[in-house]
């Protein structure tokens, strides 16, 4: 079956690269205990990286001899732009979450997101991620009461001022 | 007596009722909701409710199960786009139903159907796990190594493009559970010095990361695709209609309850083979298959949420995971300090016979919520992806960091999530890493045990398999499903297929669906 499927772009590079993340671990797992026992600790990590090293050396043997698409560009069906723009997006979003804050950070993550997405205005995307994020902050930090980065904003000491004011256990 | 009482603890306890209700009620819509997936819920869920008790926790992702295995039907029919890869096989017939305007009828069909198939498996769950769990307290540790061997290869073999790169994917998984120090020897197993990966990978994080994060990369490939709209008739199937696929789906659940029940293969594989038997059980369709026929619905639907009740069995009886979210599920009792293996079996029975209830309930649940609601229903789903792609993102990293409170495991989590989208893109199946990352522990550890009690002699270690009729069933199968994906063995098979349409022109060779085209 693999055999039908033309070589997408970079798919030779990234099993090259995944053989040599194997090769590595498997020295790695050698210097856990080395061939000292078959019941060692070393044992399955040797006998798992070993697997990995033959499968991928398997596969990168395949790969090679798989006609390359014709029609696909690594920069269009493999890794478009707004798969790396959304990568980048991704760790500022996790770069910026403690220093900022659960709820500013993911305002401004959902508010270019959308934008980015959807091709409308930025009160659009504003008032989506607006609601969005009132609904989830209910949801988890209320309902499932999960802690989150609090960063900027007080929002633990806006919570517990409105059980106060209200009486309303929540 | 205690079992009942067990059995009946969802229904008496209407926090734990309304918890199935509502999770049976989302997972209907994560189901269905191209891009979000029951796997990716079940992850994000562990992390937001592990600070719950274990009965609620459980019972909501019991919900959600039963419901997203069903749901993933409903955009198969109305869109052409499979919610779930369970629902692949179902769009096949689903869609040219409802183009001909019966997408009413298609989607009774499926409920009804479901709902009979998720309720074989139950049954089955709840009548063999027991005998199961009595007859695995006699297993040896080789027996649940060779047990977790067999588990990996078989998702291998039939989830990916390849046997290969299933077993890469595995051993992979194997290796990412065995990170951090070692708790029989304390040696330190690939941390590389880094106080950071002392304590292991959290496996949570690479959940989320290749469930979450890579499902939502994938999903920005075509974040303009509109829906289309499609009228709906009448929903509540006739009683003819169901009687007449009684035999058909009493079949398929069988089949589906086997194949959720066989480790790690799941629902996506059950209604895929589910499809392929009704194409050649079934003599005189009223339509063609990939036509509209109703048979075509009957068998992927009813196979797949039996498939639910079956991957329970192992994961209960041995604590080897039957299926992706039973390998979630697993991880979640363990937060919660419970052991799942035989003897959870014997010292809580009362968890057992909990889940069986809740699944029970998730089953009337699920008919009720899919013969209601179908407008509502239209509306959620034509929730823009503009929108629902950057909430995955947020949540899946809401998630990641809610676990440990750690930002470290948000960057694993990225990590993760960049990867399984490469690993996607390539053809790699994502199921076996989670699954190597789940049974890593149960491998190691018996693997361990047994060559100790054999002294440390890899030729005691054989003749004990030889010796042992069990060990030596699991052994032969192991084999066999390495060498039934050799290149020999195909090309043999190949000519014997071909030799029986020569033979009987009216049996038509057997069509093989393409799995690599599964998306995972």
């Amino acid at each position: 079956m693999a055999a039908k499927r033309a070589r997408r772009p970079g798919e030779t590079a990234f099993t090259g690269l995944l053989l040599v993340v194997s090769l590595f671990l498997l020295w790695s797992a050698y210097g856990i205990s080395g061939f000292e026992s078959l019941s060692s600790a070393g044992a399955v990590p040797l006998a798992t990286t070993f697997a990995m090293v033959v499968t991928a050396a398997i596969v990168l043997f395949k790969t090679n001899r798989m006609v390359p698409a014709a029609d696909e560009k690594l920069g269009h069906e493999v890794l478009p732009p707004m798969v790396m723009v959304f990568a980048v997006l991704l760790l500022v979003y996790a770069l910026l979450l403690e220093p900022l804050g659960f709820l500013p950070t993911s305002f401004l993550f959902l508010v270019v997101a959308i934008r980015l997405l959807s091709h409308r205005s930025w009160l659009y995307a504003a008032a989506i991620s607006l609601l969005s994020l009132a609904l989830i902050y209910i949801l988890f930090r209320i309902v499932f009461t999960v802690l989150m980065p609090p960063g900027i904003v007080p929002e633990g000491e806006i919570l517990s001022w409105l059980r106060q004011a209200t009486g309303v256990r929540f | 007596m205690d079992a009942v009482f067990s059995f009946l603890t969802v229904y008496t306890h209407p926090e734990l009722f309304a918890l199935v209700a509502v999770g049976t009620f989302a997972g209907v819509y994560v189901g269905a909701i191209p891009g979000l997936s029951v796997t990716m819920a079940v992850s994000i869920l562990i992390s937001f409710t592990f600070s719950w008790d274990v009965l609620p926790a459980i019972a909501l992702m019991i919900g959600i199960y039963m419901g997203g295995v069903y749901g993933g039907s409903r955009t198969a029919i109305l869109l052409n786009i499979p919610g779930a890869p369970s629902a692949i096989a179902t769009a096949l017939d689903g869609y040219p139903m409802a183009k001909r305007g019966q997408a009413g009828e298609a989607i009774g069909i499926t409920t009804v159907m479901s709902f009979i198939g998720g309720f074989v498996g139950i049954a089955v769950l709840a009548v063999a796990a027991p005998f199961v769990s009595d007859f695995a307290l006699s297993f040896q540790p080789r027996d649940y190594m060779l047990l977790a061997v067999l588990g990996l290869l078989l998702v291998g073999s039939l989830a990916g493009e390849s046997l290969v790169k299933g077993i890469f994917c595995g051993a992979l998984g194997l290796m990412l559970g065995t990170v951090g120090m070692d708790p029989l020897t304390f040696t330190q197993r690939f941390t590389f010095d880094l106080p950071l990966l002392q304590s292991g990978i959290s496996f949570i994080a690479v959940m989320i990361g290749l469930f979450g994060v890579s499902e939502a990369l994938s999903q920005l490939h075509d974040v303009d695709k509109q829906a289309v709209r499609q009228k709906i008739s009448r929903i509540v199937p006739s009683w003819g209609t169901v009687t007449k696929h009684l035999p058909l789906s009493m079949q398929t659940s069988a089949l589906g309850v086997l194949i959720g029940a066989l480790p790690g293969t799941g629902g996506d594989i059950a209604a895929l083979m589910a499809y392929d038997h009704a194409k050649r059980v079934t003599r005189n369709p009223e339509r063609e298959f990939g036509d509209g026929a109703i048979e075509g619905l009957v068998a992927p639907e009813t196979a797949n949420n039996a498939a639910v009740g079956g991957a329970f069995i192992p994961m209960m009886t041995l604590g080897i995971p039957g299926d992706a979210v039973t390998a979630i599920m697993i991880g979640a009792l363990f937060i919660h300090g419970l052991n799942p293996g035989p003897m959870l079996m014997v010292e809580k029975p009362d968890m057992f016979w909990f889940i069986v209830g809740g699944l029970v309930l998730a089953n009337f649940c699920m008919l009720f919520f899919g013969l209601t609601g179908i407008k509502l229903f239209v509306k959620i789903v034509e929730m823009p992806r503009a929108v629902l792609v950057p909430l995955i993102m947020l949540l899946s990293i809401v998630g990641a960091y809610a676990v440990n409170n750690s930002i470290s495991d948000v960057y694993w989590m990225l990590g993760f999530g960049v990867f399984g989208y490469f690993l996607k893109l390539y053809g790699y199946p994502l199921g076996p890493i989670i699954l190597g990352v789940i049974l890593s522990r149960l491998l190691d550890d018996n693997w361990r045990r047994a060559i100790l009690s054999e002294r440390g002699s890899l030729e005691g270690f054989f003749m004990g398999i030889l010796t042992s009729p069990l060990s030596l069933v699991l052994f032969l199968s192991v084999i066999f499903i390495f060498v039934s994906q050799t290149p020999p063995w195909k090309r043999w098979r190949k000519r014997r297929e071909a030799l029986r349409a020569r033979i009987d022109p009216a049996k038509p060779a057997k069509v093989t669906t393409n799995k690599g085209d599964l998306p995972r």
